[in-house]
């Protein structure tokens, strides 16, 4: 793909990728934690979103490359990102309402 | 049909001057589309948890998912790790992770497959409640995108044995593997607003 | 540009073939077909409505034919026909070969033939019956036919998701060297801005598709009231997409007035940016009004007056192109073909429809006229006045490149007058009976009403008979029509700089532009060269 001398590139990639892999892993073990000691609802919902964002976005940048790449390719995914939790949020204030 | 007689040089020259591959720009607006799919789901299971209530979330078994979310992880990894192994010209190394992907993928649905017998067992099923109708559907749809990304895997895997993947050509391992992370993707999040919230 | 063209058998448009410009023909002839058959179930209507008691057809059979009315007409025609240009253009627009997938193209449009079938055979099985909007509970009580339907939409709105990823890749990655996106024509800028929408939009109605075709085929509780099923849920889901589908339908329609006007009128496109980014804004902005459907419904009150004002600014970029419009034609050389015409045509009816939905955004007015034939009235001045009047005048301009014959212009222009007059004379009266309180979908009425409505089924029928002139001249032109030469309106777009019709392959070298496509009036001015490469033949 790029022009970098394999010699300098070869077990780096790779052991990025582990790198993340133990992050994600070691995020689901904290949740999975925290479940099991029952935190008080309100806190952990939403440290529960603030974590699986985290680990959704370490997937999306390094597994599927949006880091390095077209920042186009994260234009695309970003806008129905962006228009999914507009939505969610809409419709749990309109459940709100009635 | 003798379509194309006269070549052109390059078709793809503009989007070549943008870093746009046009495979992986299809995949990526296909993903964009999946992702409002999903939304419209996930918008719906929202809406009914906040608006009902829904007794039988205490049945869900977190441990047991918690550990399916792992093994999808799990095969993201080797996903990469095959991509990294043929950009390197390694075929033998793509040809394992892809089959370790799948063999993963695989014992992620059986794990689906026992938590649904389960649930099934406490009486909780599709016709049961508004929960259980908008619970099934919302992981079952997301289950049988795993099912589709183990048959890719197996299919590129094949592929990947015939020779078709070189480390200059290898658009068709990074396109299957846009599709599995994105599913992985979608199992973190519905994974934490179903089994967490 | 004077090679040979080898003969192409017509027969090619009867099968399966990758070619762009086969699959936009298809699409052209296919949804046409379904026009005719959504126009018969309008004359039924119609005619029902003459008088305010008549028995013609039941009133279960009148809610069979309005619902399918409806349907057919946005997804079996204007989404297809605007398809079908679409993919006629916007490789010969852009300079490219094909679409970037020429087997998922093919495979689109081969979704839209089952589907349409699906959906004219659930009158065997008792049609739909719960209006296109398939509101439940009544979608989800209805005669089996009502699952066809979902499921025909289901594979339609996936026909037109295939289309638009590939619309966007062809044109991020396939543009002519020289062909930047401030050279971009705007027909195909509109396509871009369409794409967009139909990608963030259609999975969502699909979603909420899905839960329908669950509840009815498998018995799950989504829209079931008894079991704390939401009615609103269902109505949020379909107005993300259904309202955004009104701009889906729109826009390509803009997009192709918007490459006649400076043709006909010999002038250079008057804020050529400002139309391309309007569509992307018009895209952006209709994905936030959705809920100005349901001021009626039950919602939550903080929101209603926000998605009031999303949807009125909406008129600002439809504004920014209606007097773009206007200031490219003005003060031009202006040829009044047929094109031309229906082109003016658009601007006035779907200025009528534009500004009387600034009216229904506002909510005090919407609360009044919800539910009347004002509503009717309003979306068929956007979408016959300004889709179909778009389509036609477009398929009226890109007649000669399509088939390299000259059309009869008279038969073009008592078409266009029979259209023009049966347009005015079917809607302008709804918006009086609506006004009055006439409310829509029943199948009588009260008599002081009758007038309003004899006048409005007149039009209906003269709109009927209008489309006689167009089957005769597109389908006698084309076999007994005179040569049209290759570029006989002298337009500087793209397409038109190669030969008439295209050879398969599109361009005989890789063009390469080197000025925007709309500097008419400009000496010596050209929009394209041959390559180097090409220099010594």
């Amino acid at each position: 793909m790029t022009d970098i001398p394999r010699t300098t590139h070869d077990g780096r990639r790779a052991r990025g990728y582990v790198m993340v892999f133990l992050a994600l892993a070691a995020i689901t073990a904290i949740e999975l934690v925290l479940t099991q000691i029952g935190l008080a609802a309100s806190a952990a919902g939403a440290l529960f979103l603030i974590l699986s964002l985290g680990k959704a976005t370490l997937v999306v940048m390094f597994f599927m490359h949006l880091r390095q790449d077209s920042r186009i390719y994260t234009a695309i995914f970003l806008l129905p990102v962006i228009l999914v939790l507009a939505f969610s949020t809409l419709m749990l204030m309109s459940a709100g309402g009635h | 049909m003798t379509s194309h007689t006269i070549p052109h040089a390059d078709d793809f020259r503009a989007g070549r001057e943008l870093s746009l591959d046009h495979r992986k720009l299809g995949m990526w607006l296909f993903l964009a589309s999946e992702v409002m799919f999903f939304g419209g789901l996930v918008g719906t299971f929202l809406h009914y948890k906040a608006t009902l209530p829904t007794p039988e979330a205490a049945l869900l078994d977190t441990v047991l998912v918690g550990l399916n979310t792992f093994v999808l992880i799990t095969s993201s990894l080797m996903v990469v790790l095959g991509l990294d192994a043929i950009q390197r010209g390694r075929r033998r190394g793509l040809i394992t992770f892809l089959g370790l992907t799948a063999l993963l993928g695989a014992i992620f649905l059986g794990g689906q497959v026992f938590e649904f017998i389960s649930l099934a067992g406490h009486g909780v099923t599709l016709q049961s409640s508004v929960f259980g109708s908008s619970f099934y559907t919302l992981t079952g749809f997301h289950g049988l995108h795993v099912l589709i990304g183990v048959i890719w895997a197996l299919v590129t895997l094949m592929k990947a044995a015939r020779g078709t993947y070189t480390a200059q050509e290898h658009a068709g391992v990074e396109a299957f593997g846009l599709y599995w992370h994105f599913v992985d993707v979608v199992w973190i999040v519905l994974f934490t607003i179903i089994y967490l919230i | 540009m004077t090679t040979a063209t080898p003969a192409l058998s017509p027969r090619r448009y009867f099968g399966w073939s990758t070619d762009h410009k086969v699959i936009g023909v298809q699409y052209l002839v296919t949804s046409f077909f379904f026009f005719l058959v959504g126009g018969a179930m309008a004359g039924m209507i119609r005619t029902q409505l003459l008088a305010p008691d008549s028995t013609l057809v039941s009133a279960e059979a009148f809610n069979r034919l309005s619902t399918n009315h409806g349907s057919v007409m946005l997804f079996l025609w204007i989404l297809p026909v605007l398809a079908g240009l679409g993919n006629y253009l916007v490789p010969l627009q852009i300079g490219a070969r094909d679409m970037a997938f020429p087997r998922l193209n093919a495979l689109s449009f081969w979704l839209l033939v089952p589907a349409g079938l699906l959906m004219l055979a659930s009158f065997f099985v008792g049609a739909a019956e719960a209006g296109w909007t398939a509101y439940v509970p009544l979608s989800i009580s209805g005669p089996d036919g009502q699952t066809l339907w979902a499921l025909s939409v289901i594979l339609l709105g996936t026909s037109s998701m295939m289309g638009s990823i590939n619309f966007v890749t062809t044109i991020f990655t396939m543009r002519a060297e020289g062909l930047t996106f401030w050279r971009l024509p705007l027909f195909s800028w509109s396509m871009l801005a369409t794409s967009i929408l139909v990608l963030t939009a259609t999975p969502v109605l699909t979603a909420g598709l899905a839960l329908i075709a669950m509840d009815r085929l498998v018995g799950t509780l989504f829209f079931s009231v008894p079991a704390g099923g939401d009615p609103i849920l269902w109505q949020n889901l379909f107005w993300f997409y259904s309202h955004p589908a009104v701009y889906i339908m729109v826009l390509p329609a803009m997009g192709a007035i918007s490459e006649i006007f400076p043709v006909f009128a010999r002038k250079p496109v008057f804020g050529y940016r400002m139309i391309a980014v309007s569509s992307l804004a018009i895209s952006l902005l209709g994905l936030t009004v959705w809920a100005h459907h349901m001021f009626t419904s039950g919602m939550d009150p903080r929101l209603r007056v926000p998605y009031m004002i999303s949807t009125m600014i909406i008129a600002v970029p439809t504004g920014v192109k209606i007097f773009s419009w206007l200031a490219t034609i003005w003060g031009g050389k202006i040829r009044l073909d047929t094109p031309m015409l229906f082109a003016l045509g658009f601007i006035s009816m779907f200025l009528i429809g534009g500004i009387t939905g600034v009216f229904l955004a506002a909510i005090p007015v919407d609360l009044h006229v919800h539910d009347t034939y004002f509503v009717v009235a309003h979306l068929h001045f956007v979408l016959f006045g300004g889709s179909v009047s778009g389509a036609y005048a477009a398929l009226y301009y890109w007649y000669p490149k399509i088939t390299g014959r000259r059309f009869d212009e008279r038969l073009g222009k008592v078409h266009f007058a029979a259209n023009f007059i049966g347009t005015n004379l079917a809607y302008l009266p709804m918006f009086l009976a609506g006004l009055l309180g006439m409310p829509r979908r029943v199948v009588n009425y009260d008599p002081r009403f009758t007038e309003l409505n004899q006048l409005a089924s007149l039009g209906a029928f003269l709109l009927a008979v209008s489309v006689l002139p167009l089957l005769y001249n597109m389908i006698v032109s084309w076999v007994n029509g005179p040569k049209a030469g290759d570029n006989p309106w002298r337009a500087r777009t793209l397409e038109w700089q190669g030969s008439s019709p295209p050879p398969v392959h599109n361009f005989d070298q890789p063009p390469v532009v080197t000025e925007g496509p709309y500097d008419y009036g400009e000496a010596e001015a050209r929009s394209m060269m041959p390559s180097p490469a090409a220099a010594g033949d």
